[in-house]
């Protein structure tokens, strides 16, 4: 696939702490990239670094074609959802005889041909949500950032908005990084998953990929390994679905908190060699109580910081 | 203007008669503020010409130079731009006497703008006039922009905006900010008397407004004429704010910037 945007060594400070330490990242025509990590990591430093707005203390970035960037906080101007698209178009450069075709065809495209004529004041979060991506997506530009253009929605206003963005960011001329909450919306949505964790790219690949089969336990833990279980000198990082509780179960574990879910009660079991997190249905055992467990999955790594072996434990 | 019997209320009897003269004076001032709106003579008609020339005037000059130096003190960051900031801050609290009389003595024959002719002139009083509104304007300009949603004007930037497309919709965000700076203006330029009165003169028919030729009521003791003259003024202020506020309101937030009204100095 052709690149369209290459970045190396980016490293980035911020109020004299330097947040990003050498991020390279490469995106290409056509694809769609999740960028994914806890609060904090550099993730809306990376992708305002990439779009331009920060400088990088180190490092180069190559573009072929333009950037368009949509920030956190969907900010829209005081003036009606057309305005707002044909300012977009008029800060890209886009002759005014243009203008109104293009924003009416996206204003179809996204569903949102009702709202031209509204003020942006008066629409909702999901609404100003699908405006905020119009307005990026009219640009047609060649490379497409997002941070986070869901965040701050309902549940059900982000599933529906998850979905609808998950076709209008499909194109095969345009390569777009997407920071999203979690590993759902990175399923529904990207091609490619990158995990950036304290200023660095740790993980990079398809979601099945990175979801599966995460490269260091600290990736494994972010991604929805809540367990580790320290086996004879490697260590086995565990989702819930990878602990069983059996009466004839090989290891025994103390239930040391209880917490009510939907699907049944989430326990939290502490044993010699590690503590792992198990999905039960109610009433599942007491607090304090002891409980026999076996292991039926879980990635292996040699110590904390390197796997091993990509093969699941079963 | 046609006048009423001066009387000096000072030595006009007891307390409570000088209450009661008090009340006929703001009685024959409505009286007369009526009959002067009603048979307006050529005196009212020039100095309300004049008043608004000056106040129109001055805070349009007082918008033209002081509303991009707001933006851009708003918009900027470098080094010592709270000095700025501070100073036009300050400046809205500038004692029109003081101006005036520096005002005066730079205008002077032989002094340093004395070859403008400005002393005792319209352009003179329209000078002090900007000199005391711009700093209301830019101060307000600031406050404006600096209110406007940062993600808003990251957005912007991230869409592409040159910079002056960047300063122009900042501008247009923070118009509701503009037209209180300039309700601001209007309103020091109708009320303002110190600086008219020490850079103009207060010569009838040339440099006398509304404000200032109550001085020269006042002093001949013709109460009811002041309170005609006043009521006229508080018309005027009250229609020109008025249709500021009116604009400002039609603008999405245009009432963000607060605290700052029709000062009457």
């Amino acid at each position: 696939m052709t690149s369209v945007l290459d970045a190396e060594g980016l490293r980035v400070d911020l109020g004299g702490t330097e947040i990003l330490h050498g991020v390279d990242v490469s995106l290409s025509k056509g694809e769609v990239v999740a960028l994914i990590g806890p609060n904090g990591a550099g993730k809306t430093t990376l992708i305002e670094t990439l779009a331009g707005l920060d400088r990088p203390r180190a490092g180069v970035i190559r573009y072929d074609g333009r950037v368009a960037t949509g920030l956190q906080g969907a900010a829209l101007a005081s003036r009606s959802v057309r305005a707002n698209l044909e300012l977009a178009l008029a800060f890209w450069g886009v002759p005014k005889k243009q203008r109104a075709t293009r924003v009416d065809d996206w204003l179809d495209r996204l569903g949102i041909a009702h709202l031209a004529d509204r003020s942006a004041r008066t629409l909702s979060g999901g609404e100003t949500r699908r405006v905020h991506l119009a307005r990026l997506l009219v640009l047609e530009p060649a490379v497409l950032l997002l941070d986070e253009p869901f965040a701050g929605l309902d549940v059900n206003a982000r599933a529906d908005l998850l979905y609808e963005a998950a076709s209008a960011l499909r194109s095969g001329e345009r390569a777009t990084m997407i920071v999203v909450h979690d590993r759902a919306e990175a399923w529904a949505l990207a091609d490619r998953v990158l995990v950036l964790l304290d200023g660095q790219i740790r993980a990079s690949g398809t979601p099945s990929e990175v979801f599966a089969d995460p490269p260091s336990i600290e990736v494994a833990r972010f991604v929805g390994f809540t367990g580790t279980y320290n086996r004879g000198g490697e260590v086995l990082a565990l989702r819930p679905t990878d602990v069983v509780l059996r009466d004839d179960g090989e290891l025994i574990a103390t239930v040391r908190r209880r917490v009510p879910l939907e699907e049944g009660i989430r326990l939290d079991l502490s044993f010699e060699d590690g503590q792992v997190v198990a999905v039960v249905p109610e009433p599942g055992p007491p607090l304090g109580a002891s409980v026999r467990l076996d292991i039926v999955g879980g990635v292996r790594f040699a110590d904390a910081v390197d796997r091993t072996t990509v093969d699941p434990v079963t | 203007m046609r006048s009423a019997p001066s009387i000096d209320w000072r030595t006009a009897g007891s307390c409570t008669s000088r209450s009661r003269r008090a009340m006929q004076f703001l009685v024959e001032g409505f009286r007369q503020a009526i009959d002067l709106l009603l048979h307006p003579d050529r005196d009212l008609l020039v100095l309300i010409r004049v008043t608004l020339i000056v106040a129109l005037g001055s805070a349009a000059i007082a918008l033209v130079i002081g509303t991009p130096i707001g933006l851009w003190l708003g918009l900027a960051r470098f080094r010592g731009r709270g000095v700025f900031v501070g100073v036009s801050n300050a400046g809205m609290g500038l004692p029109p006497i003081v101006v005036g009389v520096i005002l005066s003595l730079l205008m002077f024959r032989g002094s340093l703008l004395g070859g403008l002719h400005m002393i005792y002139s319209i352009k003179g009083v329209i000078v002090a006039q900007v000199v005391l509104a711009l700093p209301l304007v830019i101060a307000i300009t600031i406050t404006a922009v600096q209110s406007l949603d940062a993600n808003l004007l990251r957005q912007a930037k991230a869409l592409g905006a040159r910079r002056g497309q960047f300063s122009i919709f900042a501008l247009r965000e923070a118009r509701g900010g503009v037209y209180t700076a300039a309700i601001a203006a209007v309103g020091a330029g109708l009320s303002e008397v110190g600086a008219v009165v020490l850079v103009g003169g207060n010569i009838q028919g040339q440099t006398q407004t509304l404000a200032s030729s109550l001085l020269v009521s006042v002093s001949a003791g013709q109460y009811g004429q002041a309170v005609a003259v006043g009521l006229i003024l508080l018309g005027l202020v009250l229609i020109l704010g008025a249709a500021l506020s009116a604009a400002q309101q039609r603008v999405p937030g245009g009432a963000a910037v607060r605290g700052t009204t029709v000062r009457v100095r």
